[in-house]
């Protein structure tokens, strides 16, 4: 499970070829910096993203997991996020069952919206390390 | 397995955060990695040269190219494959500019992130297995949406090349709002002339065939097939066409939007489009004092449009121009922030503009009263430091490009994405401005954001160009990353059938097993995260792929 | 719910199965009464020793129809609600064809696990509801059963309040089976019993405490081959991604240093969690069959519980019912969105 070097989250995302990813991109073209612990996969669409992924990527270390993509009703594959939505939405719900609910985050950015994906990526890494800080406050 | 890792430097794009040296370092010592060498430019000739002399010495079969985003030089790399004859599809790309290096700052982190994402490619590739380009028969015509000047010059230069046209346009005439322009500068010509020429020629084609008071009303198919429904006034038309051009224009900054301007409220506020219209029948007094606004609808965060319209100082010109020419003894007075002239000779038109008496006052007017002897236009002079309030019997506002009204209708209907001022988007700013992320749907013109007549008229004809490049060949390939299925593990429970969206996968009713229709499969791998057992996968995107790339990110480097 | 309905009196329900097993290729699934219990059992030519309860939970019946598909045979099932409920998502699944079965769905008060030993329970209907009035006395998985009543499938065999036993068809085919019993069809009484309370709470627990949980855990995968719904002819974890052995093994842990054995138990039971979400009935078969005694039936359950609660879905009520997760609208879950 996931476990901060240092203080420094791990997050694992799943990003569409059509539209996040592309926005990931434009974000690199206009130098916008964002926390080298965000690292992306990409996907074709966001509902390739298996939930068997997600869990796969918690136990394997990874903090949090973001999986993004097209705002619904504008999916390349037209109607692919929907699925996304629906699954993911699940997926959320079994790890809130799990007090897990924090580590998974479904969020859509447009291949415009390369502001968007960054503001996304860091709130989220923030928050991760924040909530670490605080437990570890605890802890002590 | 013997795979071949080349580091690119990208000048010192790349090289400037990232530690490339310690990259190709770290991966010498790794098991099944043969090469692992860096060099400043791969996608140079030299550099090319350098990864096929590596793939035909150590007779590799895998190579993973980390350098700028994968989109870029997809092509290019896949050649180089292809040239020393190894199947291009295994060859894996890692962003690690657009991804690693222009995103963070520091060296030891951004050198880890790239080992880790270059990690994630060798992993993955592990897992890819040759496949073969699909190639399909191409459709030599296009659909031009759009009349005006830039759907007018695409349509032109792909009848001249031979290809079958379909032009569409909403309003009742072609011409766009070049139509309605009076005496363009600098050609001193009239819109109506302009287009005229054009529709002219497109008129006498016989692989033309235009549309007016039609709207698209359906799209789907692919590149190099898409289908079409046109609603034209007597009835609907069904068409095929390899390929699209959007070219639907603009809208004129609606100037109620600034209510301070008093325009629609009092008669002798209009914008530059009006006057272009009643620049003859203005009825003003004999010696008329006119005000002309500069960026009015551009420029201006408060209302949602930061960005400039580009053509708006130009029209301020020849608004000022118009009138000292009409009438002697007038006071024109342009008030800006900029007179961005941009174009050839357009320096000297503003030189021109004020030697024939035009008065230029840097400032932002904050109102305009309308009262019973004249317009009150208050503001302050930038220059001078102080406020102003003087009458004038006209204002002329200089409007922007707003983004046209149908932008968000057919940017769902044919799956392209709008900016974030909602005009259309390119796929890459630079190196690919007529190109949609769509492949076979191109822009052209003010659609995909400001620009002059003679811009237009250049992108549409640089998108008939690009998309004639497309088509010429009369087939494309296609790529193979379509869902196939592994019938020996498939339980025939037909859940992807069921939530393909592209009803692209058929239940057999004897083998009780499914199968893809490999044609109407779009690559979305839904069906390989719906299925249970991953019986379907996605060629490209294969699960053991995608799990060894996830563990590759967040192992211990 | 019930279209019609008639009184099963005494020897009618034996007379009808027998009447239909006359005929060639005809066939009832249920339960034999025996030495050591009641068990399972598909009768052929003639009814005897068959028996309509079985408080005995050794395992969900549906399991045995899973790649049923000739459309030859006729069977009656005369099985408890969960199993009844499985074999409606079986159907659904394509992993049943239907056509020549005809699902008669038993009220069932409880049971207790096979694994128990316990000796001598009642054989009737009301004696056995008064039997397991004290919740204590059943499996965990049937106290927070979500249907007892044999309401679900093409029809239903339901104990009145008085005692008596009614047939109830809900179905074209429920028809056909109400037609095997003598009798005419009458208005039917007050049953004994009711519909089950909603779950107490959603479910909830924690990582700590479903590692503690799960720790026992073998890898023995019988949960997975017992579970009636759990039906891929070849599991994701049946290869070397999740769970390598030999060389993969090795690889594996020089790579990664993760060595805690047997390898991916955490990964593997959470993955077939969401995969079963939908189709789970809850009838606990999985935690019967573990041999470390794993709660299993609290965590698959109450997971499924609240994922099938957060679509308004029920597995196994209606052959007809869309998947959750095959479909969707435009316009929903945005308290999911970030």
């Amino acid at each position: 499970m996931g476990e901060q070097t240092e203080g420094r989250p791990q997050i694992v995302g799943f990003a569409c070829s059509f539209c996040t990813f592309k926005a990931s991109e434009m974000a690199g073209s206009l130098r916008m910096k964002y926390p080298d612990g965000v690292r992306i996969v990409q996907v074709p669409c966001s509902s390739r993203v298996d939930p068997a992924f997600v869990i796969k990527s918690i136990f394997d270390g990874a903090d949090a997991v973001f999986v993004a993509g097209c705002h619904p009703g504008d999916c390349h594959f037209i109607k692919g996020n929907y699925f996304t939505r629906r699954k993911m939405a699940a997926l959320k719900e079994m790890l809130d069952a799990f007090s897990m609910k924090e580590k998974l985050r479904l969020f859509w950015v447009s291949a415009a919206e390369a502001r968007r994906f960054v503001q996304k990526v860091t709130a989220l890494y923030d928050g991760i390390k924040e909530a670490a800080h605080a437990d570890a406050g605890k802890r002590n | 397995m013997k795979t071949g890792i080349f580091i690119c430097h990208c000048g010192h794009n790349i090289k400037h955060t990232v530690d490339v040296r310690k990259v190709r370092d770290y991966f010498s010592a790794f098991p099944n990695v043969v090469v692992s060498s860096d060099y400043p430019f791969v996608c140079s000739e030299p550099g090319q040269e350098m990864i096929r002399e590596s793939i035909e010495k150590e007779g590799l079969d895998r190579v993973v190219i980390a350098s700028c985003t994968p989109s870029l030089h997809d092509e290019l790399f896949k050649d180089v494959l292809r040239k020393s004859r190894l199947n291009p599809f295994l060859l894996r790309r890692v962003g690690i500019r657009e991804h690693c290096s222009w995103v963070g700052d520091d060296v030891a982190r951004n050198t880890e992130k790239a080992i880790r994402l270059i990690r994630a490619g060798l992993y993955s590739a592990a897992h890819y297995v040759p496949l073969e380009e699909k190639m399909v028969e191409v459709t030599k015509s296009a659909l031009i949406v759009g009349g005006g000047v830039s759907g007018l010059s695409a349509a032109l230069f792909l009848s001249n090349m031979g290809m079958r046209v379909y032009l569409v346009e909403k309003g009742p005439v072609l011409g766009g709002h070049v139509r309605t322009l009076k005496d363009i500068w600098p050609i001193r010509k009239d819109g109506a002339a302009v287009v005229g020429e054009m529709e002219a020629e497109l008129r006498e084609s016989e692989n033309v065939e235009i549309f007016t008071s039609t709207t698209v009303t359906n799209f789907e198919g692919a590149f190099g097939n898409y289908r079409a429904t046109l609603h034209t006034p007597e009835g609907d038309r069904e068409i095929t066409a390899g390929g699209c051009i959007v070219a639907i224009g603009f809208s004129p900054f609606d100037a109620t939007a600034k209510p301070e301007l008093a325009y629609g409220k009092d008669g002798r506020v209009m914008t530059t489009v009006d006057f272009e219209q009643r620049a003859d029948s203005l009825s003003l007094p004999a010696k008329p004092r006119v005000a002309i606004l500069h960026c009015i609808g551009s420029r201006d965060e408060q209302i949602g449009r930061p960005y400039c319209s580009r053509v708006c100082c130009i029209n301020a010109l020849r608004t000022a121009e118009a009138v000292r020419q009409r009438y002697e003894n007038s006071y024109v007075e342009c008030f800006y922030m900029d007179v961005r002239a941009h174009p050839r000779g357009g320096e000297e038109f503003f030189e021109e503009t004020q030697e024939k008496g035009a008065l230029f006052t840097r400032g932002n007017v904050a109102e305009i009263i309308p009262g019973p002897k004249g317009l009150l236009v208050r503001g302050e002079d930038t220059l001078l430091g102080e406020t102003f309030e003087r009458e004038f019997d006209l204002a002329v506002l200089s409007v922007g490009m707003s983004p046209p009204a149908d932008s968000a209708a057919i940017a769902s209907l044919m799956k392209i994405t709008l900016d974030k001022d909602r005009f259309f988007l390119e796929a890459h700013v630079k190196l690919r401005p007529y190109d949609t992320a769509v492949k076979g749907i191109f822009i052209a013109g003010t659609c995909s954001g400001p620009k002059d007549m003679e811009e237009a008229i250049n992108h549409g004809r640089a998108s008939g160009v690009k998309l004639y490049g497309f088509l010429s060949a009369g087939f494309a390939a296609v790529d193979p990353f379509v869902a196939v299925v592994d019938i020996k593990r498939c339980s025939g429970c037909r859940m992807c059938e069921r939530a393909c969206v592209a009803k692209a996968i058929k239940f057999d009713e004897a083998a009780r097993v499914v199968h893809v229709e490999e044609a109407a499969c779009m690559g979305c791998g839904l069906c390989n995260s719906t299925c249970p057992s991953s019986s379907i996968g996605l060629r490209g995107y294969i699960d053991s792929a995608l799990d060894d790339e996830i563990a590759a990110l967040v192992e211990a480097v | 719910m019930q279209t019609q309905a008639k009184e099963i009196k005494e020897g009618a329900l034996e007379k009808g199965l027998n009447r239909f097993l006359g005929d060639e290729g005809c066939l009832v699934f249920g339960f034999e009464g025996g030495p050591v219990g009641v068990r399972h059992r598909i009768f052929k030519g003639a009814i005897d020793g068959h028996v309509l309860f079985n408080p005995y939970f050794d395992v969900n019946g549906a399991l045995y129809l899973r790649r049923l598909f000739s459309k030859g045979a006729k069977i009656i099932l005369m099985l408890r609600p969960c199993e009844i409920r499985s074999y409606v998502e079986l159907v659904k699944l394509t992993q049943v064809e239907p056509e020549g079965i005809i699902a008669v769905s038993v009220d069932c008060p409880g049971t207790v696990s096979s694994k128990e030993k316990v000796a001598d329970l009642p054989a009737d209907g009301p004696g056995l509801a008064a039997y397991f009035k004290a919740e204590d006395k059943m499996r965990p998985a049937c106290r927070t059963c979500r249907e007892r009543r044999g309401v679900v499938g093409d029809a239903g065999v339901r104990i009145a309040a008085d005692g008596s036993l009614w047939a109830c068809s809900y179905t074209e085919k429920g028809d056909a089976f109400l037609g095997l019993i003598e009798g005419d069809p009458a208005a039917v009484p007050g049953m004994l019993l009711g519909e089950s309370g909603a779950p107490k709470g959603p479910f909830h627990t924690d990582m700590a405490a479903f590692a503690k949980d799960f720790a026992p855990c073998i890898m023995c995968k019988n949960c997975r081959d017992v579970c009636p719904v759990c039906y891929c002819i070849d599991c994701l974890f049946n290869g070397d991604e999740y769970l390598p052995k030999g060389d993969a093994l090795l690889n594996k842990v020089l790579r990664t240093g993760q060595g805690a054995m047997p390898q991916g138990r955490e990964v593997f039971h959470l993955v077939r969690m969401f995969h079963v979400s939908q189709s789970c009935v809850g009838c606990g078969a999985c935690e019967e069959a573990c041999p470390q005694s794993i709660p299993l039936a609290a965590y698959f359950k109450g997971i499924s519980e609240r994922l099938q609660e957060m679509f308004g879905y029920m597995s196994g009520r209606n052959a007809d019912e869309a998947i959750p997760y095959l479909t969707f609208q435009e316009d929903e879950l945005h308290d999911a969105e970030d």
